[in-house]
């Protein structure tokens, strides 16, 4: 265990720490070497980023995949409670925003869904002020988000355009911050900064832990546990998650959607912070840890039941409840473990061969380390995987998984839907995880399904984290196995997005040059 | 522009994406177009949820989201230039696409830093069909988008060719942002061709380089907007002598749509009395099935007040249709697709004139969420037409029942749904009474 203690934690140097001090975050490239594009064995992968081998290769042929702003941040920050966000930003910036009412009104209030009221303001930045600059308009969006709201917290959102005019997004909120009753925190998510889009969760967090987390005073909250999440949880694993703290005697503090504007500033008086999701989580973590003593853990996430054993036993040896871990651990083996046994059995059963089914995941960073072995768990074979982006944050992580589950291929690459199509048909698993926005990879005979759900899901079916979470998940895999009407469907009826010679390839990373000599040195 | 009108450009939730959101949903919306996105890597991702899905929860097909080619571009091209990434983009997109017609569309981050796109894509103009438009966020909106697009394509694309009699072009739809665009475009087709019109909806038809490079056979073009392709038909006119006639919005039931007919009948010299006789035998058909929603509505929910806030011609053809087909009461309309000064005047008559009721509604010209939710409070209003943003306030703030008619539309599946032509009305009706309906 001692991997994932606190003390040995870090590719990156803790001493050199975070700079609150700074105007926002170096971007992933700098902070973690970080990259996304890459083709090859995980093995190869690790040795070449610890050698510091890795480079980001221009592609000569690239997809819109998302920038630190669109990369669902809007759609993640706008759902703060008590909060108004503003995006200094022309109109289309923040569109992706405009499901704000609706988000999470679906979960029913008998699920504990609270009534809430979320609001966005967009400077609209025209052609004028593209020209002669818009500081006057961002104050104005500002007070007027105050008049309208009186919110305890407003978000200034950044974009390519504000960035590259030079909007002093500082100097306007410095003017103003004495008027307003809110706390004013920037986001410099600008699009144009990074290639990761983790890049702007981190410049979220920046901002975050500058301006918004409690700093005064040392009251500690010993029941609390900050639990930040992806995206890509939803409305049952936040209860699962709920469930298992509870049965710990403690209390999560969700953040950041759906989180009130005290949840954050309460960040600071937790007894740990413990991840759904390390890749996202790391700049926040670190800087509770940092500033306020606030201990965290990047490895297990909570999804398959020994990483959920293991993200328990991390808690509670922060929490003083090592007395009870054991016993909540087994008693909820004594529910689930069957259940996981059985649904195992008929995996593995299911291609009558004796061979595993052989699984292709489209996956973030945090999702590659904690799915692998939860794949591994249910029967299943994963030998490759398709991953955003890859940062030295989780090499060691990744060196384990190989050393411990053997060696996978893997493609990193952030949304190239070209690729993820030409992988899946290349390698042609069993059954892959993907979504028709991913592109064309879904159109196949053989099994595809979804990777997870999003936030507003209320479903019991579409839970992943937590005891309950692997057996909705492990059920809803077979259920995918056993019902390809759809993609079959889209396979045979629809037209692809690429041309037949494309698929033809060895590569998948056929645009990107001087990939031949990367080629030689990967075999 | 001074100050205070830039100020006024602040705005809650306006119901719209970017130009560049607008350009690249219309080249989707072309079966055979490929776009280009020469900008950031997440403008095109960035449309998943602010295009696609709030047009009705539409994923954006094979050529949109993350399949959609994107220059990306990041620091290193805003001090170097984003030129070069653009020729290999351009070059590599042919090579791999499927599809038959190319547009560059480029956005913020080239237009500031002022790479020569055109230049790059005159480079490629022999290798395939191919236009550069330049909508960058910061111009406008997704209208401007649309016309922008079909603008670049009549300066850079289309040819002169002879007039085909009774042809003409269906301009002012624009794909997405405009909710019912795929049922309404197909219902018009459809409608016109009962009148022996050959009516080119360019979008959503296989083979989008020739129903682009038709648009100049058209006799006539025929806006359904009172501000939307307007820019784009007088480009046509001015350029190929195309003339054009303007509609107040999609035409909406019976009514509505004989006028629009009529019209361009009229323009089209087409014999009157054989229109009429088509028109006849389509409203009594109509008419016909109308009959069935009689009794929900004249015992059911007759006389009811209603509101719209919705973009103008989907208000304008809702507000006369309910008004004047059903005996309904405008209560209330709230124009929220930000039209141009210019159209007001227009959009005005559509709201007020030609209305059977002694009640003439409020009209308001309003593109912020918050300023529309305030206006909405405190009035007598029962069905309320809007977005899907007032969906879940419509019944504790408004005591009113939503219906969402309007970008965006988070809240129900769009595919052929459509109010449009002769038979509309009974969509709307549909959809209308199944919100309340009980045993009567």
């Amino acid at each position: 265990m001692s991997r994932h203690n606190t003390e040995t934690v870090s590719n990156v140097d803790r001493d050199e720490g975070l700079n609150l001090a700074a105007t926002t975050c170096p971007n992933r490239e700098d902070r973690a070497s970080g990259i996304n594009v890459f083709y090859g064995k995980a093995s190869q992968l690790v040795e070449d980023a610890k050698a510091g081998r890795l480079r980001n290769h221009e592609r000569e042929f690239q997809q819109s995949s998302g920038c630190p702003l669109n990369f669902y941040l809007a759609v993640r920050v706008t759902t703060i409670r008590e909060a108004v966000t503003i995006f200094h930003a022309p109109i289309g910036c923040s569109s992706s925003a405009l499901g704000y009412r609706e988000l999470y009104r679906g979960i029913p209030n008998s699920l504990g869904r609270p009534d809430f009221d979320v609001r966005w303001l967009t400077t609209n930045l025209n052609a004028d002020d593209v020209v002669f600059g818009a500081g006057e308009k961002l104050r104005h969006a500002i007070l007027e988000a105050q008049e309208r709201y009186s919110p305890k917290a407003i978000f200034i959102l950044a974009s390519c355009t504000s960035g590259i005019i030079g909007e002093d997004l500082e100097g306007v909120i410095a003017s103003v911050q004495d008027t307003v009753g809110a706390k004013l925190i920037p986001v410099h998510c600008e699009g144009v900064r990074s290639r990761l889009m983790q890049t702007g969760y981190d410049a979220f967090w920046h901002g975050v832990l500058k301006h918004l987390v409690r700093k005064t005073g040392k009251k500690k909250q010993p029941d609390l546990v900050n639990v930040a999440s992806m995206l890509s949880y939803c409305w049952q694993d936040r209860l699962e998650v709920t469930r298992l703290l509870g049965k710990l005697g403690l209390r999560p503090n969700f953040v950041p959607e759906f989180a009130t504007v005290g949840d954050f500033e309460q960040l600071s008086e937790a007894a740990v912070t413990a991840p759904l999701c390390p890749t996202y989580t790391d700049y926040l973590s670190r800087g509770l840890w940092q500033e306020h003593g606030v201990p965290f853990f990047m490895y297990p996430s909570p999804m398959g039941i020994e990483n959920t054993d293991n993200w328990l036993r991390e808690i509670a040896r922060h929490t003083g409840k090592l007395d009870v871990v054991e016993k909540v651990i087994a008693e909820e083996h004594e529910v689930w473990v069957p259940r996981l046994h059985a649904i195992r059995e008929q995996l593995e059963g299911f291609k009558g061969d004796g061979t595993k089914m052989s699984i292709l995941g489209s996956l973030g960073q945090g999702r590659l380390l904690a799915q692998m072995p939860f794949f591994h768990e249910l029967g299943l074979n994963p030998a490759a995987a398709i991953t955003q982006d890859f940062d030295n944050l989780i090499l060691d992580e990744v060196d384990n998984l190989v050393k411990e589950r053997g060696d996978f291929e893997i493609l990193v690459n952030t949304f190239q839907a070209a690729e993820q199509s030409h992988l899946t048909r290349k390698l042609d698993p069993d059954l892959t995880l993907t979504c028709p926005f991913q592109g064309p990879a879904f159109k196949r005979m053989k099994a595809a399904t979804r990777i997870h759900s999003l936030r507003g899901d209320p479903m019991e079916i579409s839970a992943q984290s937590g005891y309950a979470g692997a057996i909705a998940f492990g059920e809803f895999i077979l259920r995918a196995l056993r019902s390809p009407g759809f993609h079959q469907t889209f396979y045979k009826k629809t037209a692809d997005s690429y041309k037949p010679w494309f698929y033809e390839q060895p590569d998948p990373l056929y645009f990107v040059p001087g990939k031949e000599a990367q080629e030689a040195d990967a075999h | 522009m001074p100050i205070e009108a830039r100020l006024s450009d602040i705005k809650e939730a306006p119901r719209t994406s970017c130009a560049l959101g607008g350009a690249l949903g219309s080249m989707l919306g072309l079966y055979g177009g490929v776009p280009i996105l020469h900008s950031g890597a997440g403008c095109g991702l960035g449309q998943q949820f602010g295009l696609t899905y709030a047009a009705g929860q539409n994923s954006a097909g094979g050529q949109g989201t993350t399949n959609t080619p994107c220059s990306s571009l990041v620091e290193e091209h805003v001090i170097f230039g984003g030129e070069d990434k653009l020729r290999k983009l351009i070059r590599s997109s042919i090579k791999l696409m499927e599809g038959e017609f190319f547009a560059v569309i480029s956005g913020c981050i080239p237009s500031i830093i002022g790479d020569d796109v055109d230049a790059v894509v005159k480079e490629f103009r022999q290798q395939a069909p191919l236009v550069h438009v330049k909508a960058p966020g910061f111009i406008g909106n997704s209208y401007e988008g649309y016309e922008l697009l079909l603008e670049a394509v009549a300066d850079q694309l289309l040819e002169p060719q002879p007039v085909r009699k009774n042809q003409i072009n269906i301009l002012g739809v624009v794909p997405f942002q405009h909710l019912f665009w795929k049922g309404d475009l197909a219902i018009l087709k459809r409608t016109f061709a009962a009148f022996g019109i050959e009516a080119n909806i360019i979008f959503t038809e296989f083979g989008a380089l020739d129903r682009l490079r038709e648009i100049t056979a058209a006799e006539l073009n025929v806006v359904v907007s009172p501000w939307v392709g307007h820019r784009v038909a007088a480009k046509l006119e001015a350029k190929f002598g195309t003339p054009f006639l303007t509609a107040p919005g999609v035409p909406i039931g019976g009514e509505q749509t004989s006028r629009l007919v009529r019209r361009v009948a009229e323009r089209l010299g087409l014999n009157q009395e054989k229109v009429e006789r088509v028109i006849a035998r389509e409203e009594r058909h109509a008419y016909r099935s109308a009959e069935y929603y009689g009794d929900a509505i004249m015992l059911g929910a007759p006389h009811a007040l209603f509101a719209v806030a919705a973009d103008s011609g989907t208000a304008v053809g809702l507000t006369q249709f309910l008004t004047n087909e059903v005996g309904y009461v405008p209560d209330l309309a709230i124009v929220t697709d930000d039209a141009p000064e210019s159209a007001h005047e227009g959009i005005r008559r559509g709201l007020t004139e030609g209305l059977i009721s002694a009640v003439k509604p409020e009209l308001v010209f309003e593109a912020d969420a918050h300023k529309i939710r305030q206006k909405l409070k405190g009035r007598a209003f029962l069905f309320l037409f809007a977005s899907s943003l007032e969906k879940h306030i419509a019944g504790p703030e408004f005591n009113a029942i939503p219906i969402t008619v309007s970008f965006p539309s988070f809240d129900r599946l769009i595919i052929d749904r459509s109010y449009a032509g002769f038979r509309g009305g009974l969509t709307v009706m549909e959809e209308m009474v199944s919100t309340c309906t009980g045993p009567l």
